[in-house]
Parts: C-alpha cells; sequence; structure tokens
C-alpha cells in the first residue's frame, strides 16, 4: 500500500521536471550569474557588499525599503481585512461582483494607477482642492512626492494581494463553529479574538508575505510618488545598474535583499507552520 | 505521401523565397526613447533613408544602458543604432561598449566639435533652461540665481533627479562661480547651495513627469528640457523660459560593440548627422541641429524656441568630465539627498 502510494506521487512528481528544467534554465541559473557579479566584478572579493555595508547613505536605502515594506503590509492588512470579511458576508453574488472590481484594479495598467493618485493627491490635486474648497484645510497638505504618498499608493496596489487569499481563507470557515461560541456565551470580542482571528491566520500570514516581499522589490511606484529622501534599494539598483554600469555593486545590492528576505522567510516559516500558499483553515 | 512531398517543396520553396528576399534587403535597428522625439527621428531620418538607400530601418526601444551592456557582454547584439545621452557615450566608450565611428563615410568637417567624439556623434542638442508658471510667478526670473530665490519667486521647485550633468552646475552659477572655474565641480558648495532650496525641491525623472509638475502648478519653477517646455507652449498653456546660463546637454547616437549590420548603420549616421537630417528634426521637435549648416535652413518662428539662437547666454557642461567622475559624484550626491 504504501509502496504504490509513494511510486505514484513520485510518477506525479515527474511531471514536474519539464517546468523545474524551465525554471532552472530561465530563472535560477541567470539569478545565480547575476549574484555572482557582485563578487566578480570589478574584480574577485567582497569588496561590493564591504562597500554597501559600511556607507551609511546605503544602509539608509536598505532601512528606508524595510520600513516602507513593513508599512505597507500593516496597512494592507488593517484595510484588506474588513474588506474580505465584507466580501464573504455578501449575499450571493455581490460578492463575487466586489471580488471583480478588485481583480479589474488589479489589471489596469500600474503606471495609469499610479498617475492617477498623482491627479488625486498633489497638491494642486482634486483632494486638496475640496478640502479647502469645504473648508477643512486653508493650506494644501502635502500628500505626494514624500513617504506618505508612497505609502499611499503601494497600499492601494498591494490591497488585492491580502484579500484573495484572506477571502479564500474566511469563505472556508463553517459560520457554525461562530455561532457555538456564541450560544457558549461569548461576548462578540471573544468571539472575534479567539476563534475568527486565529481560524484567518493562515490568510493574514500568506497575504501579509506576499505584500511583503512584493514592497520590497517594488519600483515604479515609489519612483513616481515617493521623494528622492526616502529612497528604495530597486530605486538604487536601477540608478546603479542603468546610468553607472556598476553592477557589481547592483548585483550585490540585490543578493544583500534577497538574502534578507529568505532570513526573514525562515522566521516566517517557524511562526507559522502551515504551507504558505495554501488556504486551508489550519483546523 | 505524393501530397506530403508537394507540400514539403511548397514550404521549402517559400522558405527559400523568404531568406533571399531577407538577403536582398538590409536592415538597421534604431533604438531610442520612444514618444515624439522617436517619431520625429523616425520622419526626420528613417524615412528618406530608407528612400534613398533601400536600407529599412527597424525601430526599436527604449534605450536601456543596462540591456545595451548585457547586449554587448553576451554578444548577440541586437541594436544597431542607439541614441544616449552624452555622459553615457563617453562612459560606454572607456567601458568598451562601442564601435568606433568610421569618418570615411561619416562627414564631421561641419559638426559642432562639442557633439562628435570617436565613438559617438550627437543626435541633437537641448538645453536645461529655467522656466516657470506664469500663473504662478509675477515678474520674469532670469538666470540660476531666480530658482534659488524663493521670497521673490515662491513656490516649490522642480529639478531633475538623476546625478548628471546639470543640477550641480546650476547651483554653482546660482552661487557666483564663473563659467570658466566650474570645473572640476566643488561638490560641497553646490550641495550647500542646494540645501537653502531642499525642502522645496520636487524631483522629476523623466519629460512627461516634469511637464505635469509644471502645467499643474505644483511647481512654480524649475530646471527643465526646453523641448518639453516648447511643447507645453504649444498647448498654449502659460510657461515662461529664461535663457540665460541655459545649460547645453546632447543626445550621442552610437553604435554597440558587434553590431550586425555596422556598415549599414554608419551610412545612417551619415544621413541622420548631415545638414537636411537635422534641420528636418529641429522642425519636429524644437531641438537643435548639431550639423551647423543646418541653422540657415530651418523657419524663423521657431528659431526663437531653440538653444541655437541663445547661444551668447549657452553654458556648455562637461560631459568627459562627468564620465569620469559620475560615480563618485553620484555617491556624494545620495549621501546629500538622504541626509
Amino acid at each position: 500500500m504504501y509502496m504504490t502510494l509513494s511510486r505514484k506521487k513520485w510518477r506525479e512528481g515527474t511531471l514536474l521536471i519539464p517546468i523545474l528544467l524551465f525554471l532552472c534554465v530561465f530563472f535560477l541559473i541567470p539569478l545565480a550569474g547575476l549574484l555572482l557579479r557582485s563578487l566578480t566584478e570589478p574584480s574577485f572579493g567582497l569588496q561590493n557588499f564591504e562597500q554597501l555595508l559600511a556607507t551609511s547613505t546605503y544602509v539608509q536605502v536598505l532601512s528606508n525599503t524595510f520600513l516602507v515594506a513593513t508599512l505597507v503590509t500593516v496597512i494592507s492588512l488593517v484595510l484588506g481585512f474588513p474588506l474580505a470579511w465584507c466580501i464573504t458576508l455578501m449575499p450571493n453574488g455581490w460578492g463575487r461582483w466586489l471580488l471583480g472590481v478588485i481583480l479589474l484594479s488589479m489589471w489596469t495598467s500600474l503606471l495609469a494607477r499610479t498617475y492617477s493618485w498623482l491627479v488625486l493627491l498633489q497638491t494642486s490635486g482634486v483632494i486638496n482642492k475640496t478640502l479647502m474648497a469645504i473648508g477643512i484645510i486653508d493650506e494644501p497638505i502635502t500628500m505626494v512626492h514624500n513617504l506618505t504618498g508612497v505609502i499611499i499608493g503601494m497600499s492601494y496596489i498591494m490591497i488585492p494581494f491580502v484579500v484573495l487569499p484572506l477571502q479564500a481563507c474566511m469563505s472556508a470557515i463553517d459560520p457554525m463553529v461562530l455561532q457555538a461560541a456564541s450560544i457558549c456565551g461569548a461576548p462578540a470580542r471573544t468571539v472575534f479574538f479567539r476563534i475568527f482571528l486565529p481560524l484567518c491566520k493562515p490568510g493574514l500570514f500568506s497575504g501579509a508575505l506576499m505584500v511583503f516581499v512584493m514592497s520590497l522589490g517594488y519600483y515604479v511606484t515609489p519612483a513616481l510618488l515617493g521623494g528622492v529622501e526616502n529612497m528604495m534599494l530597486p530605486e538604487f539598483i536601477v540608478q546603479q545598474i542603468q546610468t553607472f554600469l556598476n553592477w557589481g555593486l547592483a548585483s550585490a545590492s540585490a543578493a544583500l535583499l534577497i538574502i534578507l528576505t529568505i532570513v526573514m522567510f525562515y522566521f516566517y516559516l517557524k511562526v507559522q507552520t502551515d504551507s504558505p500558499v495554501s488556504t486551508n483553515t489550519g483546523a | 505521401m505524393m501530397m506530403n512531398t508537394i507540400r514539403g517543396a511548397i514550404i521549402a520553396a517559400a522558405c527559400c523565397a523568404g531568406v533571399t528576399q531577407g538577403y536582398a534587403q538590409e536592415s538597421v535597428n534604431f533604438v531610442s526613447w520612444g514618444g515624439s522625439t522617436q517619431d520625429a527621428q523616425k520622419e526626420a531620418w528613417a524615412t528618406p533613408f530608407t528612400g534613398k538607400t533601400g536600407i529599412k530601418v527597424i525601430q526599436d526601444g527604449p534605450t536601456d544602458y543596462g540591456k545595451l551592456k548585457a547586449m554587448v557582454e553576451s554578444g548577440n547584439v541586437q541594436w544597431d543604432i542607439v541614441d544616449v545621452e552624452v555622459d553615457f557615450a563617453y562612459r560606454a566608450a572607456k567601458e568598451g561598449l562601442l564601435e568606433p565611428l568610421d569618418f570615411s563615410i561619416i562627414d564631421k568637417s561641419n559638426i559642432d566639435p562639442r557633439f562628435v567624439s570617436d565613438y559617438g556623434i550627437g543626435s541633437f542638442y537641448f538645453s536645461f533652461v529655467l522656466a516657470y508658471n506664469m500663473g504662478k510667478i509675477s515678474g520674469q526670473p532670469a538666470g540660476w540665481s531666480a530658482l534659488f530665490d524663493t521670497e521673490t519667486f515662491p513656490g516649490k521647485r522642480a529639478l531633475y533627479k538623476w546625478p548628471s550633468p546639470g543640477v550641480i552646475e546650476l547651483a554653482l552659477l546660482a552661487d557666483g562661480v564663473s563659467e570658466s572655474d566650474l570645473y572640476p565641480l566643488d561638490l560641497d558648495r553646490a550641495f550647500k547651495k542646494l540645501d537653502t532650496i531642499k525642502k522645496d525641491i520636487i524631483w522629476w525623472g523623466g519629460g512627461a513627469q516634469s511637464q505635469q509638475l509644471l502645467a499643474s502648478g505644483e511647481v512654480s519653477m524649475g530646471q527643465f528640457w526646453n523641448g518639453r517646455m516648447f511643447a507645453l507652449q504649444e498647448d498654449g498653456i502659460p510657461v515662461g523660459v529664461s535663457w540665460e546660463q541655459n545649460l547645453v546637454m546632447s543626445d550621442f547616437l552610437v553604435i554597440p560593440k558587434g553590431a550586425k549590420n555596422k556598415d549599414a548603420a554608419m551610412k545612417f549616421l551619415a544621413y541622420s548627422t548631415s545638414a537636411q537630417g537635422q534641420a528636418d528634426f529641429a522642425e519636429l521637435t524644437a531641438f537643435s541641429p548639431i550639423n551647423k549648416e543646418s541653422d540657415s535652413m530651418i523657419s524663423e518662428d521657431l528659431m526663437a524656441f531653440m538653444p541655437t539662437t541663445y547661444a551668447d547666454d549657452q553654458v556648455s557642461l562637461d560631459y568627459k568630465y562627468w564620465a569620469e567622475h559620475g560615480p563618485d559624484i553620484a555617491k556624494s550626491w545620495n549621501e546629500w539627498l538622504l541626509k
């Protein structure tokens, strides 16, 4: 019995060979080649990493990157959670429509969406003009070309990536469980924190992980909505690759980002033992 | 069986025909920045060039320095002619990424010597000018010192984001450094001057963004490419331009090392830098011709918008200095930005 099962599994595994080969040739090998440059350009050694970590500017760029990714993740979760719950609770059909709207926003060009935020947020933009017309503010608020702009723009783009796994997770929760808790006398707060939230954990974690990792490598939105004083690592890498052809330093930055991400992923797996991509409720 | 043989023969014949046809027609890949600039390059250079020589010009883009380097390193060079910024042209030449130009085919006798080197020749030249939104600024600011005078001319300032020739020089000029003493650049002095308006600066990374900033009134004044300001004025937006101390920049056309159609590319450069080619391109864009013979061929109305007309106010940037010291300047630049 065991033999046949494992053999079956193995045979299914062989079906993966084409895609593994594809990934190896078109992803792993080029990636390794790129990362090797960090050690070989301009000469063999760790000088690129040394330069990165010894220069306070570069360290600041790195910490900016993590700060923005953290803020965006937290905000996307806070806004995405009620949205996902809302979609789950909607009567049949309506929830799917709402999900459709969210998906539609993901299919629209990223550049167009980012520019739209610029139009809305700038000092002569729609939001500032409206607020001033109503008399809430006297002077326009600076909401773009700084950290605020980056956070608003990126959170907006990232929310679907929280909502999708979270909604899948929530819809799998048996409402009877929540009902049972209430019947047993738990107040709404307790039901939420002790029953509902733990059941949503896998969705929350996978959404957060996805958003965090994607935010670390985000380029267009910070470049357009941010100010240079909050430069993030991707922009620094583009500058080194494009303008100065300094691929050694750029590769070292990329390698550093990948290593830090892997370390964090390791800790994530320690905390969250379920598969980060599965949507089962962990029950 | 018979059917298969016939079908095979037809396919083989069709393939041969395709190949011979491809052979008969020479072609070059031309790469530029896209948008209205590349459209104009196509109209002014590619179309008449194909008509004259029969060499097909395939448009590609946008220019990507990283891609160029990767192509040359891998030995599989898809691009034959690339429009690049001048400081990059010098840097790439130093790194051995470019083919030397053949001046027996390209005539450089009438080319302004500022815009030709062994490895690249001007595509066009333009100026960084001081421009302002007339709805936001009263009076007529002139020269880079006005940019730093936020009391007389209130509002945000737009400056070019990348550490390339321009911002450092204009800060030094505004601080009273004379044109002849600009190089070597006194970075500390420039940053100190820029510190006085640092909180008012909004950085732009591309032409469309710069136009959006000024037209919307998000900034009242800034450092812009003259061609982009010409386009705004054409659209009826109240934009004023001061040509005093305009900073001359240029784009170069280069041939990546190992380009497959090198000979055709040289012929293309000969045409694009000819008096006619340069004049036609200028008419479409208000970017200045690098061929001195072209000036007389351009309509008078347009001349008012072209750097050529303001030659006495020009400050030429030292591209070679930037090609050499660019990475070091960028390091201090980033340090200053993040401070």
